[in-house]
C-alpha cells in the first residue's frame, strides 16, 4: 500500500471512529461508464454504530448558472431527445439496501442504452438517499409534557456519465468582463462547450499588472456540460490606477479524478484589458 | 447483493481502491439532531442554528474547495401521538454553513433556497439548522418527530 493510499485511510479511520450519527461514506464521487463494459460500481461504506437504511435513485440533470452566475443543478423531469440523459437506461442494483455498522456494500450500475444510441457522452445523476435510526427524544416517560425533535437524514447527488465510442470535449470562452469592487475582484465569462462530452477541468482566474505581477487569482474545478456563465471573486489587495489584464483559463487538469477519465483537451485561454481609474 | 461483517480497517482499506481511483470518497452525515427538547403549549422556541446542544449539524467531506449544493426538505409540521401534530417554521436565517467546522463562525442562508457552499481547503464544511416549535395551547402531551432532509449535490 502507497504512503499516499495511508494517509486518507488513516485520516478516514480516525473520522470514522469518530461520527455518531447518520450517513454513509460514497466512492468515487463521479462515475464513468463505458460503453464496452456497460457497467461500473460505487462503493458505500456505514462507519456509524447504527445501521443505514440506503435508497439509490437516479435523474437527468447537470450544472447552470442562476442570473447571479453561481453554479446550481438543473433537474429535468422529462428529458427529451435533444437530451444527453442516460437516466432512463442506467439502473442501479440493488436500489434498496441496509448497510450494518461498519460494513461496505456495492452498488451496481447497469447500463442498457437505445441501440442506435449515436456515438458521445450521456448523463445522469446518483442519488443516494441515507437514513440512520430515530434519535431518541429524552424524558417521554414524563407524559404531561410535549417533547419534540427532529431526526436528519441525507442525500448525496454524483454525477454518472456514460461514454459511446468517440467522444472529445473542448470549451469556447467569450464575454470575459471583470471589475473591482472594494477588496475584491470579480470576474465573469461564457463558457460554452464543444464536442460531444461534458468539459471537466479546472479555471483559472488571474489579474495581472502592467509588470506581470499577479495581483488576485482563483482556481477553481468546473464542470460544462452545455453552457456556463459564472461569476467569480478573488481577493485582492489596494490598485494603483492603471491598465490591468484580466485573464481566463481552462484546462482538463483535475486532482480529483482518475487520468483514465479526463478527456483531455488543449488549454484555452482568454485576457482582457482592465483599467482601474 | 452481498454483504459480510468487516473490520473498519479492512473495509476502509477496500475503500482505499476507490480512493486511488477519486483520491477521496465523500460523506454527508447527520451528526445532531434538531432537538427542542419539552416545550409549553402555546409558548412558540426557537432554537437557534448557533445553539451548540440543540442545533441540527450536518458534516460534509469531499475534495478539497470543490463546491457543492444543499437543499433542504423541510417539515411543515411534526407527528406526535395519536396522530397529533405541531406546526414547525423555518426563518429565512435559520440555515448556516461554516467551511472552518466551527459553529460560532457560520454564513447564514434561507433553509428554503438552494444554497451553494465551497468546502475548505481539507474539502470539509459542516451546515447547520434551527427552526421554531409552535405548539398549540390545547397540544397533546407526547413525544414529536418529523424528519429533516438535507441533500448535497456535488459537481464532478
Amino acid at each position: 500500500m502507497t504512503r499516499r493510499l495511508l494517509l486518507p485511510l488513516a485520516l478516514l479511520a480516525l473520522e470514522a471512529a469518530t461520527l455518531p450519527a447518520q450517513g454513509v461514506v460514497i466512492a468515487p464521487h463521479a462515475v464513468y461508464i463505458d460503453a464496452r463494459a456497460r457497467s461500473a460500481s460505487v462503493l458505500l461504506y456505514n462507519p456509524n454504530a447504527e445501521p443505514a437504511e440506503v435508497t439509490i435513485s437516479t435523474f437527468f440533470g447537470y450544472p447552470v448558472t442562476d442570473s447571479l452566475g453561481r453554479i446550481v443543478l438543473r433537474t429535468v423531469d422529462h428529458p427529451d431527445s435533444t437530451d444527453r440523459s442516460a437516466a432512463e437506461w442506467i439502473q442501479a442494483f440493488p436500489r434498496r439496501l441496509t448497510v450494518a455498522p461498519l460494513e461496505r456494500q456495492t452498488i451496481r450500475l447497469l447500463a442498457t442504452p437505445p441501440a442506435a444510441l449515436p456515438d458521445g457522452e450521456y448523463w445522469a445523476r446518483l442519488v443516494i438517499a441515507a437514513k440512520g435510526g430515530q434519535v431518541p427524544i429524552t424524558g417521554v416517560t414524563d407524559t404531561a409534557k410535549v417533547k419534540v425533535g427532529l431526526t436528519l437524514e441525507v442525500r448525496t447527488i454524483i454525477g454518472m456519465a456514460y461514454r459511446k465510442g468517440a467522444v472529445r470535449t473542448g470549451v469556447a470562452i467569450s464575454r470575459l468582463r471583470g471589475a473591482v469592487a472594494g477588496d475584491s475582484l470579480e470576474l465573469w465569462s461564457r463558457i460554452e462547450r464543444q464536442g460531444n462530452a461534458a468539459y471537466v477541468g479546472t479555471i483559472h482566474g488571474s489579474l495581472v499588472d502592467s509588470s506581470g505581477r499577479v495581483r488576485a487569482e482563483f482556481r477553481a474545478p468546473i464542470g460544462v456540460y452545455y453552457v456556463l456563465e459564472p461569476r467569480y471573486a478573488a481577493a485582492v489587495g489596494a490598485l494603483a490606477p492603471g491598465r490591468y489584464w484580466l485573464k481566463l483559463e481552462l484546462t482538463t487538469q483535475r486532482e480529483d479524478l482518475a487520468p483514465e477519465v479526463i478527456l483531455p483537451s488543449a488549454a484555452v485561454r482568454d485576457s482582457v484589458e482592465l483599467r482601474i481609474p | 447483493m452481498h454483504a459480510r461483517p468487516l473490520s473498519p480497517l479492512l473495509a476502509l482499506a477496500l475503500l482505499g481502491v476507490a480512493l486511488l481511483q477519486a483520491q477521496r470518497p465523500i460523506t454527508v452525515q447527520g451528526v445532531r439532531s434538531l432537538t427542542f427538547g419539552a416545550v409549553l403549549p402555546g409558548v412558540p422556541l426557537a432554537i437557534s442554528r448557533t445553539d451548540a446542544v440543540n442545533s441540527g449539524q450536518y458534516n460534509l467531506t469531499g475534495q478539497n474547495n470543490h463546491q457543492v449544493q444543499l437543499t433542504f426538505t423541510l417539515p411543515n409540521v411534526m407527528n406526535g401521538p395519536a396522530g397529533a401534530t405541531m406546526p414547525i417554521t423555518f426563518a429565512g436565517n435559520d440555515a448556516g454553513y461554516s467551511s472552518s467546522q466551527a459553529i460560532g463562525s457560520q454564513v447564514a442562508f434561507d433553509p428554503k433556497q438552494a444554497f451553494l457552499a465551497t468546502l475548505n481547503g481539507n474539502g470539509r464544511g459542516s451546515v447547520f439548522i434551527g427552526a421554531t416549535a409552535r405548539p398549540a395551547p390545547m397540544q397533546r402531551a407526547g413525544s414529536y418527530t418529523g424528519t429533516l432532509t438535507l441533500t448535497v449535490a456535488y459537481f464532478p
